[in-house]
Formats: structure tokens, sequence, C-alpha cells
């Protein structure tokens, strides 16, 4: 405003009848964009969807695979638990077979399991009860035995007994070897 | 930014109005931004707006949302004033209730706000955008003379004058008059109108009792004297003063004597009688900064006024330069402008 006392009216291209349509085309343009937008967005979103039901199905298959993979050697682990605890009681029972061979009037001071043979210590009272009371059992079991005595202070005898096994009785030997193992293995 | 490179797009319709006595002159231009290309002007006898001026104005405005309305103030209570300071306003008008504005931060001019609320509402069916002082156009028409000479400058509308006393583009002194033949206009137009009423009245018959008889037959009495009369032979001598005077009536017939002349040759005067009285007022009145008035610029909108020229220089030793001014033209470039 320079020289004129009042202000000039706001001038718009529009008239009242065209802002009117326009309004009403823009509603209608922007409802159809809006929709357009919905179903694009909703396409994207059901994309992403199936990207993700892919890559959870790809991850369910390596899990599955995983699975498997442990559910068999959790199998394995459980044939092998099987085998030792089988082992082991057979293990037991020769121990408690072993010791039960052993007389009320002989004393054990030691054993050695070795793989091919078994070494005793123990006391005496004499030569005789050794001979017919454990060696006896002993020569039964083991292919060769041989026992050495020297006197103890209170006039018993101290024995030495070492057995062993042949070659051929080697499928024995390889159980107590691997029981072995898997003793140390658990340890 | 948007409505400007829409604007550069259209067409611009400016739409100068200015309303006078009897008529109102439509000055209408059209333009885009490498120039007029067409302008138009006509000429209503209305002094408000009526359906024919409206669908004129119309007819231009439709074809751009781009026109501008553009009127030239007509409120009585108009004017200048030597000041833009608000203080020293308010010895010049009554600021409350006037609309005003400074002009180059030198001086100010205004109008009642009232008066611009009632032009606003008379043509509401048109709608306003500028109302343009005419101390403005006259300050713009005469820019390359008021700051260098001291004068008085004076604008002639129909009717009106405005004028200002101008000190090296400083306004000393301004005054806005209308002449009293508007009124006197008026007037006859009521007689008119009521003496064709009383022949209406007439109704065909004359009442003989009601009729005035009270004639002063003192008169009648004289042509008694009939006989007193000069004979023929003192006729002879007469015949030469009857020539010379019908030589008079001739000569004043072939310069002056058109109807329309003779109303200017009145409103010449009455306008020289205006511009005496304002310009004594200026001498006067203290309250104006006065200095001796040698020149007068007048800008004349009507064409008519030579004999105003000749009063004011014979009767107040002025030296006087007349410009022609087309005042709507000078409208519309105002109202260009205000859009700059």
């Amino acid at each position: 405003m320079k020289y004129t006392f009042i202000s000039p009216r706001k001038k718009s291209i529009l008239s009242p009848e065209m802002l009117l349509l326009f309004i009403f085309f823009g509603i209608t343009l922007s409802m159809l964009f809006m929709t357009y937008a919905f179903l694009l967005f909703k396409e994207h979103r059901f994309s992403q969807d199936k990207e993700e039901s892919i890559r959870q199905l790809s991850e369910l298959s390596i899990s599955q695979d995983e699975m498997q993979e442990r559910i068999r050697f959790i199998k394995e682990e459980k044939q092998l638990a099987e085998r030792i605890y089988t082992q082991n009681t057979v293990l037991k029972d020769s121990i408690s077979n072993l010791f039960d061979l052993v007389p009320q009037r002989i004393t054990l001071s030691e054993a050695k399991l070795l793989k091919n043979g078994l070494i005793l210590y123990g006391i005496t009272p004499n030569q005789d009860i050794y001979n017919f009371m454990l060696q006896a059992p002993l020569r039964s079991i083991f292919t060769s035995t041989y026992s050495s005595f020297f006197p103890a202070e209170n006039g018993w005898l101290r024995f030495v007994s070492t057995n062993y096994i042949d070659e051929n009785d080697l499928g024995k030997k390889n159980l107590k070897q691997k029981v072995n193992e898997d003793l140390n293995n658990e340890n | 930014m948007l409505s400007k490179l829409f604007e550069s797009l259209y067409l611009k319709v400016f739409v100068n109005i200015i309303v006078t006595r009897s008529h109102t002159i439509v000055y209408i231009e059209t333009s885009n931004k490498k120039g007029i290309l067409e302008h138009v002007e006509e000429i209503f006898k209305t002094t408000t707006i009526n359906d024919k001026m409206k669908m004129f104005i119309d007819s231009y405005t439709q074809e751009s949302p781009f026109n501008y309305i553009s009127f030239l103030d007509k409120s009585e209570f108009q004017g200048a004033a030597p000041t833009c300071s608000n203080k020293e306003l308010s010895k010049f008008f009554d600021v409350s209730s006037s609309k005003y504005l400074c002009y180059l931060n030198k001086w100010a001019y205004y109008t009642l706000n009232s008066d611009l609320q009632l032009l606003k509402k008379e043509y509401s069916t048109i709608g306003v955008d500028f109302i343009f002082s005419p101390f403005t156009i006259l300050a713009k028409f005469f820019k390359d003379k008021i700051g260098k000479t001291s004068a008085m400058y004076i604008l002639i509308e129909d009717g009106r004058i405005s004028l200002g006393v101008f000190d090296n583009s400083q306004l000393l002194y301004a005054d806005y008059m209308l002449l009293k033949q508007n009124e006197v206009i008026d007037d006859l137009l009521e007689d008119d109108t009521s003496s064709d009423y009383e022949v209406l009245d007439f109704d065909g018959g004359i009442d003989l009792d009601n009729l005035d008889t009270d004639i002063d037959m003192g008169e009648l009495d004289d042509f008694g004297d009939i006989e007193d009369l000069d004979t023929f032979d003192d006729m002879e001598d007469f015949s030469e003063i009857k020539d010379q005077h019908v030589e008079e009536v001739i000569t004043e017939d072939n310069s002056l004597l058109t109807m329309s002349d003779t109303e200017i040759f009145g409103e010449d005067y009455e306008r020289f009688l205006l511009i005496q009285s304002s310009v004594n007022h200026f001498y006067k009145d203290d309250k104006f900064e006065s200095i001796f008035i040698e020149r007068v610029f007048i800008a004349d909108s009507i064409d008519g006024g030579a004999d105003l020229k000749k009063y004011l220089e014979e009767e107040m030793f002025l030296n006087v330069v007349v410009r022609r001014i087309e005042l709507t033209a000078e409208l519309c470039e105002l109202a260009r402008s205000e859009l700059k």
C-alpha cells in the first residue's frame, strides 16, 4: 500500500464454483491415491511377511536338521551310555566274581587289572591254602598263572599272582580296554 | 510465489472510476506483462452504480481474476496537511475520524473514514481495491515541478478543486473545494422535478375562483404616456445605436455564447473566487508557513478553464501554466504502481 487509502481485495484465480469443483475432485483424487497407497502398503507388507515366512521356514528347516543331528548324537550317546552301563555292569560283575573267588582266609592287599592280565597282591596263611583256594579258579580263567611267595613278619606268606590271557581271547580283552577308555572319557 | 506466477500468466484489468457531478467515467485498461493490450473509456449518466455500468465493468473484470477497481476519492472532507507527525496532524484535521497516509514522509493526505466505508458499500457489487486522493495525483503529475519550483499547484476536476502550495517538494498548504454550482445544479434538478409534478397536478382545468387577480395596475398606467414615444425622425438616430448593439451581440455569439461555454465561463469565475479565497486563507492563517505565490501550475482535467487562467493572471498577477491531465489514465497509473 503506497498511495491508496484501502488495501486491495485478495485475488484468487478460482471462482467459488471452480473452487468447489476443485475441492470435490481433490477429495476424490486424494481418496483414490490413499486407497492406492493403502493397497501398495498392504502389498509391501504381504511381500515382507512372505519373505519373513520363507526365512522362518528356512531357519526352521536348518533348525530341524540341527535337531535331527542332535537327536542322532543323543541316540548315539544313549547307545554308548547303554553300552558303558552294560560294560560297567559286566565289569562290576566280573570284579564281584573276582572278589568272590578270594577265600576268607586270604587277604588281598592290591589288585591290578591289565590289558590282558590281572596282578594280585595279598597275604595267605600258607601256600597250600593259596594253591587250592585261589590259584585253582584263577587258572580256570586265565591262560597262564604265575605265583611267587615271600614270608611276612607274622609267619604268613605274601604272594604276588600274575595272570595272563592269550591273544585268542582278544574279544574279551578289547571289551575291557573299551570299558577303561569310556571310563576315562566319563571322568 | 505461486500467486505471482499465476499473476504473470493472467491478464490484468484495471478499472478506474471517476464520479463527477452528473456522470461517471469508467476507464478500463487491460494489460499483460508485455504491456497494455486494450483501453476503453465509457461515460455513464449516473453518479452511482447502475446495471448498465455494472454489466460494462463485469464484461471486462470477468476476463481475469486479477482485476483492480480504483476510485478517485470524492469525499468532501478530504485534504492534505503539511506534516507527517502524528502530534501535529491534529492541528489540521480530526485524526480520530480520518484515514491518513504520508507522502514521502513529508506531508500527509487524508480523508474521512466513514466516507471510505460509504464508498466501499456503495460499490460493493463490483468491489473496490484502491481509493486514491486527488492530492496524490496532483503531486505525481507535477513531480517534475514540485521538487524544483515553489508554487501553487491546482487540480481541476468537474465540480472539485484540489489545491496545494509546495515549497521545494514540501507541502505548505492544501485545500479541497467543491463548486457551489454543485448545489445549484442539484437544486435545479429538484425544481424541475417539482414543476413536473405541478404540471401533473394541473389536471386539465383552471380554477377560476382561485385565480390570482392581484395585478399591479400601476404598471398598466404607464401606457398612458405612450404618446410621448419618439417620432419616426428620432428613430433614425436610434438605428445607429441598434446596429452597434446587434454587432456586439453577433461578436459575442461567435466567441462564447453557446450554452455549455456559458456554464464554463461561470464555473471558471467561481473557481477563481474559490482559489482567491483559499490563497487569502493561506496568507492570513498563521498555522501555515507562508511564502509568496508567484506561479501557478494547473492540471486541467475538464479542458475548459481558459478563463480561469485569465482571471488568475489579471486579477492576482500570477504566472499561470496549464497542463491537460487525463485523470483516468493517471488513476490507472497509480493503481499499476500500487502493484509493483
